[in-house]
Parts: structure tokens; sequence; C-alpha cells
């Protein structure tokens, strides 16, 4: 793990590294790896104007000389059930510092569901060339890093009119313990009239690494995805994920987020409704404290008519933490009778805390419904009054107030495992001392 | 059970409340009525303990400890429950579980084990029966999306959880329809016993036709113009608060 990536030397000392990674990987990967390497030369890393990171500060990351991960680590397996949601223990996919490792995974009932990403590229061509356009056309220079540096993914698909009832969870873990990067990759293909439900969960078993994951969900007519991730990384860690995704005709997604944040957290969600009828429900809560950050940059983009999209955003900030909504909804001509709401609201428990907002709209269509709105605000101070009058504390009715807030994000969540996991740990996060 | 002697108190610096005395005993009615603006809203704030509403001079005993030096939080656990003219709607909070919060919290002051959750639903199944409240209450969110009537009669199934010693019902008819407002009535008459007290904060003599008010004291620009028994209340009524306020 000798070899480094530094911002200042990013050119030779990056090939350097990139030639590394094709070398140890697979040959069929290497082309789509070339492409997106040469994509980020052209985008570079961004500065502090760039429209993309206007709110996050990547300089930390980017100083960073950070090593690839040679795979060598274990992870035990009472570690990786310590993290396994009750009802998901026979299909479970296991991630460890980017790589899809068979042996912690339980993948009996979906086996037949599982391509290793080399394979399906080079059996599929439609997939082959819908990864190869996107990494030519990526506009996120992380994203495109992560492309580069991607290890052996996966590729989960679901067939016409097949339904899997039970939940499927990917577990994400790092390793850490030094400034390591990787870049776990997944492509999600759902067929017509397919359904599947998907818990993900981010940890680290120690600090310091730099998760970069990429995900794609490609949705064939009628198919309906619930989307659940939890983020609840090591809090000295980089964790930033891009999650594109393509609806067809009355195709649904619904997702979750719920981020415990970390030294510095970004969620990157690219989604297109590209057929009418289809539906996008986008939801996400975060509990910061200390200087931990999460930070959301959203993307929807409404091309056919009557499609539907719900956006709600709520963060608590705690301490002298930060987080940033920058989300635009893009109505193209011709997507007529769209339906979008956006809502970010946002708790400051802290005079140091910081929140950055900016939901926008761009409409191009003369006959839709889109609203937008964000709100900073502190403890409402009435609602805190009435509790005290009841024989709350103004301690425990403060908490009470704070968990109301975050929960009803959570409650959204439709596996009872996670929001009990939720309310245990990130929400423990605001425990009487903390607040 | 309650003094209050030559209380001053107001709001933001401005002196609202202009020198008030009053004492209350256990089993007593009292109704305190008033113009608007006379200061009835701001009597209620200052003996719940409101933070934005401060007292200037005067002192206020409860049990013979001094109120002013209590929180909310201490004052309700002494036996104070405050009914809200606006009850506060508070989103995420489940009605059901906050009230067995408070319940509890008045236990441990008490030095009681915390109530079973099974029991402590028999209990509020009970008391919201009494009220003629449907289940569904116990599900929703604390006064969230409630009618104006649904928001008082969960004020008064708080008043019921928790069995104060001093009620302070601020308001408590106003948005009530007249079925509403004999079902809340109802409630606080068979709450209401030789142990506890009331105050009824009223504009209106209509509330005081289904509680019966031992002591009815008129407040007019900060202070007591008027006391008397419920008959003073009837005569409000046909001769308008101008019969008493322009007289003084």
């Amino acid at each position: 793990m000798s070899d480094t990536l530094v911002e200042s030397s990013a050119g030779s000392a990056f090939l350097d590294l990139h030639k590394k990674i094709i070398e140890q990987g697979s040959p069929a990967l290497a082309e789509l790896q070339q492409v997106a390497l040469n994509r980020f030369e052209v985008l570079g890393f961004p500065h502090s104007k760039h429209e993309m990171y206007t709110y996050v500060n990547t300089k930390g990351l980017v100083e960073t000389a950070f090593s690839l991960s040679d795979g060598s680590k274990k992870v035990s397996e009472d570690f990786v059930a310590s993290h396994v949601y009750p009802g998901c223990e026979n299909q479970c996919l296991v991630f460890v510092d980017g790589i899809f490792n068979r042996d912690l995974s339980r993948v009996e009932k979906v086996s037949a569901n599982l391509v290793p990403l080399s394979e399906s590229v080079s059996s599929d061509q439609d997939l082959k060339k819908y990864l190869s356009e996107t990494a030519e056309n990526e506009n996120d220079v992380f994203a495109a890093l992560s492309t580069a540096f991607c290890g052996e993914g996966l590729v989960f698909k679901v067939g016409d009119n097949t339904q899997i009832s039970e939940p499927v969870q990917v577990l994400f873990v790092s390793t850490g313990g030094s400034p390591v990067m990787h870049a776990p990759r997944l492509v999600w293909q759902l067929g017509k009239l397919s359904e599947v439900k998907v818990i993900e969960k981010f940890v680290g078993v120690e600090g310091g690494y730099f998760i970069n994951a990429v995900q794609d969900w490609l949705l064939e007519e009628g198919a309906g995805v619930s989307f659940t991730q939890v983020q609840a990384d090591a809090s000295d860690s980089w964790h930033f994920s891009k999650t594109r995704v393509h609806l067809h005709r009355n195709s649904r997604f619904h997702s979750s987020n719920a981020s415990f944040g970390s030294q510095l957290a970004r969620h990157h969600y690219d989604v297109r409704l590209q057929e009418e009828g289809s539906e996008l429900r986008l939801n996400g809560v975060s509990v910061l404290d200390g200087k931990e950050q999460v930070h959301n940059f959203i993307r929807i983009h409404h091309e056919a008519p009557q499609c539907v999209s719900h956006q709600h955003f709520k963060n608590v900030i705690n301490g002298h933490a930060r987080s940033s909504f920058d989300g635009t909804v893009i109505v193209n001509q011709g997507a007529q009778l769209t339906s979008s709401d956006q809502l970010i609201n946002n708790l400051m428990l802290s005079n140091d805390g910081h929140a950055d907002n900016k939901p926008n709209l761009m409409i191009f269509a003369d006959d839709v419904k889109c609203t937008h709105g964000a709100t900073i605000g502190q403890i409402d101070k009435e609602q805190w009054f009435y509790l005290q009058t009841r024989g709350l504390s103004a301690r425990v009715a403060k908490e009470l107030l704070t968990r109301s807030f975050a929960k009803s994000i959570i409650e959204t969540i439709e596996f009872p495992e996670v929001v009990k996991d939720l309310n245990s740990t990130l929400l423990k996060k605001l425990e009487v001392r903390n607040v | 059970m309650l003094e209050i002697k030559d209380l001053h108190a107001g709001f933001d610096g401005n002196e609202i409340i202009k020198g008030i005395s009053l004492s209350i005993k256990k089993g007593e009615i009292h109704a305190v009525m008033g113009p608007n603006g006379s200061g009835k809203s701001t009597m209620a704030k200052i003996l719940s303990g409101h933070p934005a509403y401060q007292a200037m001079s005067g002192e206020i005993l409860f049990d013979g400890k001094n109120l002013l030096e209590m929180d909310a939080e201490e004052r309700s656990l002494a036996g104070i429950f405050m009914g809200f003219q606006y009850p506060v709607e508070v989103p995420g909070v489940n009605n059901a579980e906050f009230l067995r919060m408070a319940h509890n919290a008045r236990r441990v002051k008490a030095g009681e084990e915390e109530i079973d959750p099974l029991d402590f639903d028999d209990l509020l199944s009970e008391k919201m029966k009494m009220l003629g409240m449907e289940k569904k209450y116990k599900e929703r969110n604390l006064n969230d999306g409630f009618s104006g009537g649904e928001k008082k009669k969960n004020e008064i199934l708080q008043m019921a959880i928790l069995e104060p010693k001093l009620s302070i019902l601020d308001e408590t008819d106003s948005g009530l329809d007249i079925d509403a407002l004999r079902v809340v009535s109802e409630g606080v008459n068979k709450l209401h016993n030789e142990n506890n007290a009331l105050i009824l904060i009223t504009h209106y003599q209509r509330l005081l036709d289904y509680i019966k008010p031992d002591f009815v004291h008129v407040l007019s620009n900060g202070k007591i113009v008027k006391s008397g028994d419920k008959s003073l209340a009837l005569e409000l009524e046909s001769q308008g608060y101008d019969w008493v306020t322009t007289a003084n």
C-alpha cells in the first residue's frame, strides 16, 4: 500500500496508482476504468466555487495521501452479523473495502440474481454501452474517480414479473485504520413488473477511510423498488456516494436515507423519470453532532408527462456540525402534468452549527404542479413550554421534540427492524446529555 | 392552597397585572372574568410559569411555597395544571405516549414506580370514555390536526390523567360548540372534588351555566375590580362589562 494519491501531483502519481489497479483488476473493467479516468482528468478536483461543491469543502480529502486497499484485511463474521438486520440473514451481500466478499455474504436465495460486474460487462452489450456512456458524460468528479478505481462490482438482476418479497441487505464494511480509498460498485437491473426491497448499510471497523460508492438503478416498466440506506460510517471517515436512477413507464422508486454523518459525507442523487407515470420518493434524515457533516446534492429530471416526485429531507444539527442541501428539479418541455414537491427542514440545536439550503426548480412545461421550500429553525419555544407545563423537564422536553422532528422521516422506512435500529442508535445521539 | 399577594406582572417590561390579591382554598371554584385585554391570560401565564412573563412585585404562594421561584416543570409536579387557551400542536409526539410520560413524571416525583404500559392504557381508556373521546386520539400526535373542540377535550384529558391540586383553565370554553362545551364541563365537574381547586378564566358567562363557581372576580385593567358569588356573572351577562369597569 505504498502508492498514494496527492492532489498536487494528481497527474503522474495518480496515473501510476491507476496503472496498479488496472494490473490487479479485471481486464473486462479496464476499458470502463480508463474512460472514467480520462473523465476524472478533464473534470479535476473541485475548487470552492465549483457549482457542485459550493457547500462542500473537499480540501482535507484531496490533500490526504490515500492508498488503495489490497483486500488483505479481514472482517470477523461476528462484526458482520452485528450489522445484519433480522430477516435479512439469508440474503445479505457483504462488501469489504469495496470488494464483494462471497464468504461473508449469504446469497443462497438470490444467487441466481447476482452477476459479477466484469462478467456482465462482457456479456451484456447494452449494459456495457450504458456504463461507458455514463462514464464519458460523468459530471461529478468523485463519481468519475469511483468508476476509475472500482473493484469487482455486482450486477443484481431481477427478471420480468419477479417479486423478491424478503428484503435484500447490502452491507458495506470499511476496515479503515489508515487512509485507504475504495470504490464499491453496484448495478440493479429490474425487469418489467419486478419488485425488490433493499436495505444498504455503511459501517466502518476503524476510521480514516474514504468510501466512494456508485450505484445505478435501471427500472423497466412497472418495476418497484423500496430502498433504504443507513450511513453509519466511522465519524472520522469520508463517505461519498452517487445513486443514479432511471425510471421507465409506471415504475416506482421509494428511497429513504438515514445518515449519522462523518467528517465529510456527501450523497449525490441523479434521477431521471424517463417515461409516463413513473414515481420517485426521496426522503432523508441526518442527526449530526461535533464536526460531522452531511451534504445532499440532488438532480431530478422530469423527462415525461404524468410523473411524480416527492423529496423531504430533515437535518438535526448540534455542535459544530454542517449540512447542505442543493437540489434541483428540472421539468423538461413536454413533461406536462408533472407533480413535484421538495421540502428541507433543519433543526439547529447549537449556535455553532451550519446549514445551507438551495432548493431549486427549473420548469420548461406549462401545466405542472411543483413546490419547494426550506426551513431552518430552533426548538419551538411554545411547544417546549407546553411540554414543561405537563411536568417534563426542560431537557427531556427538548429531547422529545428533537426526536419527534427526526422520527417523522424515520417512520417512512418500511422495515421495522431498521426503524428500531435507528431509534436506538441514530436518535441516541439526541439523548439528554447531548442536547 | 394558593395565595396571590399584591401581584404586579407583565410582559417585556410592560405592566399588565397591576396589583392582584386572591386567596383560593381547596374545594373552591373561582371564575375570573373580564373584557379583552384586562389581563386574564397574563394571569394564567404567570401562574403556569411562562418564561416570557415576569412578576415585578408581590408574591404567589402555593401550599406555602414561593411559586415564582419554581419553573414550569416544578409547578406541574407540585400539582398545578394549566389548560391552555390555544393548546399547542406537537407533531411527531404520540398523544398516548406523551400522556404516559407526563403521568410517570408525576409518579416518579411522588417516589412511586412508573406505571405499567398496559395499566396506563386502561387508565387512559377510562378517562377518554369519561370525556367521550374516540380511541383514535391515543394514536394521533399531540393536538396535531385536532379541531378546536378536540384540543380542549385533550386538555381536560391531560387534567384527568395528571390529577392536579389546582387547575387553571384559560378560556376553555372558547371555540367550543354547545355539545362540546357540555362534555368538557361535565368532565371538569367529575374531576373536581373537595381536595382540589379550579380557576376558570373566561370572557363569557355561559361556561358558568355548566361549572358553578363559588366566587366570581372581575378583572379590568390588571386589577380585580369586583368580587362576588355566581350571581355576579349573571349580572355581568345582563349589564355588560362597562357596568363594573366604568364604575371603577
